[in-house]
């Protein structure tokens, strides 16, 4: 139960309850100002009835031929707000618009390795691994789960487009590709 | 000639300005004529802060009216650097006026205009390029820049209208039709529900095109929700809403809003002032019991997954009620209980049943007693979460009577010792995880809170602290923890201590707008800078980055949004852009750094000329407050202040008004002092001037500068009144005499002109020096042709200030507030430099002679004396009283205060520990404002 918004700039104002959040990172204006200035229809908010913010996505469509798909750059929800089907729900309308309205072939995301909730979620989405991308998150440095703790999956979702599922495969976990070729 | 301006541009690009000067010098020995080369040289010298030498360089390309593209764009960047937004569009145009064919060159002066909100010309320009260039864009361009012309609060309502009719003319003039795709879609839209052409937008939305943008656009769905709302098409909305909620399984709130809306549309649709008739009123009853019927199967049907259908449960019980129409007392109560034992072990809980809990007094009992009812159980995090909810509904429906110290007491200990117990749930958690006994601690913290301010006794902020800097071992990232951990620090004036907990929580960017009063609030207070501490100064110009980084990129934002034609997000930008521009939180930094300023440089004509034009910049914004206070998590009672408002320093939050206020003693001193008066300015400011805010005030400055609202000083502590008072006095007293000594604007330009040339080797542009003879010499002591005004006496206000504050500080000193004493004492500090402020023109010994001044400067030695003398008392005062604060006696007294937290088991070393750190921060800061206090005292004796 909550309010499903598009993204606003002033939105910057009022996000502090999910960015203090130690897993959410503040990213210059320019950041949002660019996904808001190019894909303003992947980017949503969950708010509560009050106006309060609950989470936001942060998406974009990218990528040529095969390849062009949506992309979920950012996806946080506030600490007091999980457990609601919150993110679920907004990726499912990124889906949603990537499909209808950018034709794309596929979603995809990226996510730390170590994070087991987020990636069984994801699974039950329908997203499945596709690569691994060696030291992605480089901010924490190596933890007490060594490199895997830097190492991201990349994760994707066919859509409608691609009705044979070329854009997922079995091994994903296997397949490893250097941060810089992403 | 590319491979050797290649490497300037390097140079440019890394920052090495010095370099790309001389490789601009060297350049241009051979090529004196190259504007390119003139062009890069005027942006490294920008950058490097050299404006006069920039300046006429800047000036000779401007005159040669360049068309060249690489020149332009540097052109424009030098010229950004320079505040010359007007003369980027002229350059701009007078190139596309000599290529009228160069699209790019048609682009870049729409959007030179763009960047100075000046729609009126970019509609023009943008109507020219669909003329000329034939594409459909630039007629939305067009449409977009008279929709916006029309948004400016400077625009009169009938223009408003006609600009958008206008706007409307255009859209229906496009050769294809707006719904191509759905941004232009949303700007048709907008401009048929600001002309309320209704028929024409539901064509629009009723055709299979408008239907299919709509469940694919949040935001042209947002709008056409709008357009059926002001059409009063609740029942239809609400047919649709159902449909979507029951067929497509849609969650989202606004649907079941729009289900509710259209329930008691019959009743709404009442005018206000006529009773419904009773066959009304039995129609709505049927639409809520079949709404009813709706939710509660929807209820059962989503059961534990979703929160929507019971919470619009409780929200259709609540509309019955207000309208009379309710037929069952107990539901609220049992939805109340049934909401909480569905969805009581999530978070949000509380906030979810918070609009709910103002119940009659029968109800308000069988809510508590169901409350009271539930045991507490720490078996499962899900357990716990209904205890911290159980808690929170309990609290909020305090009455004032259950506020007593006794069953405050109870609680705040009951809640600490169900903390300590809920850490057990969390112990095996990674360092990162927050603990989901938190909000025990806080809701504990809260009560302190609470008890502090019943009993005015500090020992229960003492437990606070040492209860959350324990939590905050066990939840590292709790920012709730912390962010009143910062509150109360500030209150018990530690601000080391706050600014360390700030520090940690890696505030930046945007943040520094919302979030940072929480550290720079009054921060002057206990900024040692007077004494070479730099911190708090340097906390407000990092601050302050993120107003630089908007005027820099956000403008490219809305230009990027013009050329991907994403319509929708222009006027949201430039909203948040002038949010941004005009944050009242920006200013009080400002305002804030010149208070630290003034106390550790010294005081020239230089920082006062400055300061002045800087602060005549902001007198006239229009502010908006974007300061998040919400952020703060409040457990208090209902009735009782928000925890935000007890937690206040001093308890006041600074607003507009006392803004206006300290701007206006500022501007006001800072322009007696200054010898640059409107003419002067007017001729060597550089730049564009500041867009007037509103059309209202025409007052002129002088005169605006003297109001006061009873209002804006409701803002200021009484100490600062005391302060603003006597500021006044002062100017009074001592304006006469300003501008009697004040050199005339002729003779300040003549020496500006004389430093310019020194400077650069180019006479100052549009200064006429005046003839050397006569009786106007340049040494700024012109004999005057009038009689000097008489010396009157010092005003009792300013000759009786330093005593009175004095004794201000003994009472504060005796209530050990010592927030409170450093108020007292900074405030003294600040009138004394502001004494320095208005009497530094007569320092000169050729001023008072020549303007007769000798009777008024005897007067200012008495008063300085006595200043200082006072200064200097209080100043020892604080040094000894800082010897006694960091001793192990003062940590013994904090530990033994926090009695109401160590007995339940949090460890007295630990406490120890924290009471080290506190006493020690108190210690340095007032050992550092007294000593500071002595050093301007010399400084300026």
């Amino acid at each position: 139960m909550s309010v499903l918004r598009p993204f606003r700039a002033s939105d910057m104002f009022k996000f502090n309850n999910i960015n203090l959040d130690v897993w959410t990172e503040t990213y210059g204006l320019e950041f949002y100002l660019n996904y808001l200035a190019n894909w303003p229809d992947l980017c949503y908010v969950q708010a509560a009835p009050s106006g309060r913010m609950m989470g936001y996505i942060i998406g974009n469509a990218e990528g040529s031929n095969t390849e062009w798909h949506g992309h979920v750059t950012a996806l946080t929800v506030a600490p007091e707000y999980r457990r609601l089907s919150l993110a679920r729900k907004m990726t499912a309308l990124l889906e949603f618009t990537s499909d209808e309205i950018y034709r794309a072939f596929f979603v995809d995301l990226f996510v730390r390795c170590t994070n087991e909730v987020a990636i069984e979620m994801y699974e039950g989405m329908g997203y499945s691994v596709w690569r691994r991308i060696r030291e992605y998150y480089g901010s924490l440095g190596v933890g007490n789960r060594g490199r895997d703790e830097e190492d991201a999956f990349d994760m994707r979702k066919p859509l409608g487009r691609d009705p044979g599922r070329r854009s997922v495969r079995a091994n994903g976990r296997e397949m490893i590709v250097d941060q810089n070729s992403v | 000639m590319e491979r050797q301006i290649r490497p300037i541009y390097e140079s440019l690009d890394t920052g090495s300005n010095k370099s790309a000067i001389v490789a601009c010098n060297k350049l241009l020995k051979k090529h004196p004529k190259n504007e390119l080369i003139k062009t890069l040289k005027a942006l490294a010298l920008v950058r490097s802060q050299k404006v006069e030498e920039s300046l006429s360089l800047c000036d000779e390309v401007l005159a040669a009216k360049p068309t060249n593209d690489a020149v332009l764009t540097a052109m424009m960047h030098v010229l950004r650097g320079l505040g010359r937004h007007k003369d980027i569009v002229t350059m701009f145009e007078e190139a596309y006026k000599q290529q009228p064919a160069n699209e790019d060159l048609a682009a870049q002066t729409f959007f030179a205009n763009v960047r100075i909100l000046n729609w009126k010309a970019a509609q023009q320009i943008a109507t020219r390029m669909h003329k000329q260039f034939q594409e459909d864009r630039y007629i939305y361009w067009s449409v977009i820049s008279a929709i916006l012309q029309a948004n400016d609060p400077m625009t009169t309502p009938s223009m408003r209208t006609l600009l958008y009719k206008l706007a409307h003319r255009l859209v229906t003039s496009s050769p294809t039709p707006s719904y191509v795709n759905a941004d232009r879609f949303h700007l048709h839209l907008s401009i048929l529900r600001e002309l309320e052409l209704f028929d024409e937008a539901r064509t629009l939305l009723e055709s299979d095109v408008g239907k299919s943008i709509c469940s694919a656009s949040l935001s042209c769905n947002e709008l056409r929700r709008d357009i059926w709302r002001l059409q009063s098409l609740l029942k239809e909305e609400g047919v649709k809403a159902q449909v979507r909620i029951t067929e497509q399984k849609d969650r989202n709130w606004l649907e079941f809003l729009s289900v509710l809306d259209a329930t008691f549309s019959s009743l709404t649709s009442i005018k206000a002032d006529e009773q419904p008739d009773d066959s009304t009123k039995t129609e709505c009853a049927s639409d809520v019991a079949k709404t009813q019927e709706l939710f509660t199967k929807l209820a059962e049907q989503d059961g534990h997954k979703d929160r929507s259908a019971l919470l619009a449960l409780l929200e259709l019980e609540k509309r019955a009620r207000f309208h009379g129409i309710s037929n069952d007392t107990n539901r609220m109560v049992d939805l109340m209980k049934r909401y909480f034992e569905e969805i009581g072990d999530k978070a949000c809980c509380f906030e979810d049943l918070k609009p709910y809990l103002t119940l009659d007094a029968d109800d308000s009992e069988k809510w508590k007693s169901f409350l009271q009812s539930l045991s507490p159980s720490f078996t499962s995090t899900d357990d716990l979460r209904r205890l911290i909810n159980s808690h929170k509904l309990l609290r909020q429906n305090l009455t004032l009577d259950d506020l007593n110290l006794s069953a405050e007491s109870d609680r705040a200990t009951l809640y600490t010792q169900q903390y300590l117990e809920g850490l057990k749930l969390g112990a095996n958690l990674p360092s990162t995880e927050l603990q989901p006994a938190d909000d025990l601690a806080i809701l504990a913290g809260n009560v302190f809170v609470s008890l502090w301010r019943i009993s005015n006794d500090q020992k229960y902020l003492y437990n606070v602290v040492g209860l959350l800097e324990f939590a905050l071992t066990k939840s590292k990232q709790s920012f709730q923890t912390r962010l009143m951990l910062i509150r109360i620090y500030r209150l018990l004036g530690a601000p080391s201590m706050a600014l360390e907990h700030y520090r940690i929580m890696q505030i930046k960017q945007v943040q520094h707008d919302t979030l940072s009063h929480f550290i720079l609030s009054r921060a002057s207070t206990f900024s040692l800078a007077s004494s070479g501490d730099l911190t708090f100064s340097t906390e407000c110009l990092e601050a302050s980055q993120i107003y630089n980084s908007n005027t820099q990129d956000t403008g490219d934002y809305i230009a990027r949004a013009f050329t991907g034609e994403k319509y929708s997000q222009i006027p949201e930008f430039i909203i948040f852009e002038d949010r941004l521009e005009n944050s009242l939180q920006r200013d009080i930094i400002k305002i804030e750094h010149l208070r630290m300023r003034l106390t550790h440089e010294a005081i020239s004509s230089d920082i006062i000329d400055m300061e002045l034009i800087e602060l005549k910049f902001i007198f006239d914004r229009l502010h908006h407050d974007n300061r998040d206070f919400e952020i703060l998590a409040d457990y208090q009672p209902r009735l009782s202040q928000k925890l935000n408002e007890q937690t206040l320093l001093f308890g006041k939050s600074e607003g507009s008004g006392w803004l206006i206020t300290f701007l206006k003693v500022y501007i006001r001193a800072f322009q007696q002092g200054s010898d640059l008066d409107d003419t002067v300015e007017e001729k060597l400011l550089i730049g564009d001037r500041p867009k007037p805010a509103s059309l209202q005030n025409k007052l002129p400055l002088k005169d605006r500068l003297r109001q006061r609202t009873e209002e804006d000083l409701a803002e200021l502590t009484p100490d600062e009144l005391a302060f603003v008072n006597y500021a006044n006095a002062l100017a009074d007293w001592l304006e006469p005499y300003h501008d009697h000594a004040r050199p005339p604007p002729a003779v300040v330009l003549a020496e500006a002109a004389k430093l310019a040339e020194l400077k650069t080797g180019h006479p100052l542009k549009g200064v006429e020096i005046p003839p050397k003879n006569g009786n106007a010499s340049t040494n700024g002591s012109a004999k005057k042709d009038e009689e000097a005004p008489p010396a009157t006496e010092a005003p009792e206000l300013v000759v009786r200030y330093f005593d009175e504050m004095k004794t201000r500080f003994e009472e504060a000193k005796r209530a050990s507030s010592q927030s409170l004493a450093l108020h007292v004492v900074t405030l003294m500090q600040e009138a004394f430099l502001l004494f320095v402020v208005e009497t530094l023109r007569f320092k000169a010994p050729s001023v008072v002679k020549v303007n007769k001044l000798g009777a008024l400067v005897q007067q200012f030695k008495l008063l300085r004396a006595n200043a200082i003398a006072v200064l200097r008392e209080v100043s020892s005062n604080l040094i000894k009283h800082s010897e006694e604060d960091g001793t192990a006696e003062q940590r013994k007294c904090f530990v033994d205060a926090c009695s109401m937290v160590t007995v339940l088991n949090i460890d007295h070393d630990f406490v120890l520990g924290v009471a080290k750190k506190f006493t020690d921060s108190r210690k340095k800061v007032v050992e550092g404002v007294g000593k500071g206090v002595g050093r301007i005292c010399t400084s300026y004796n």
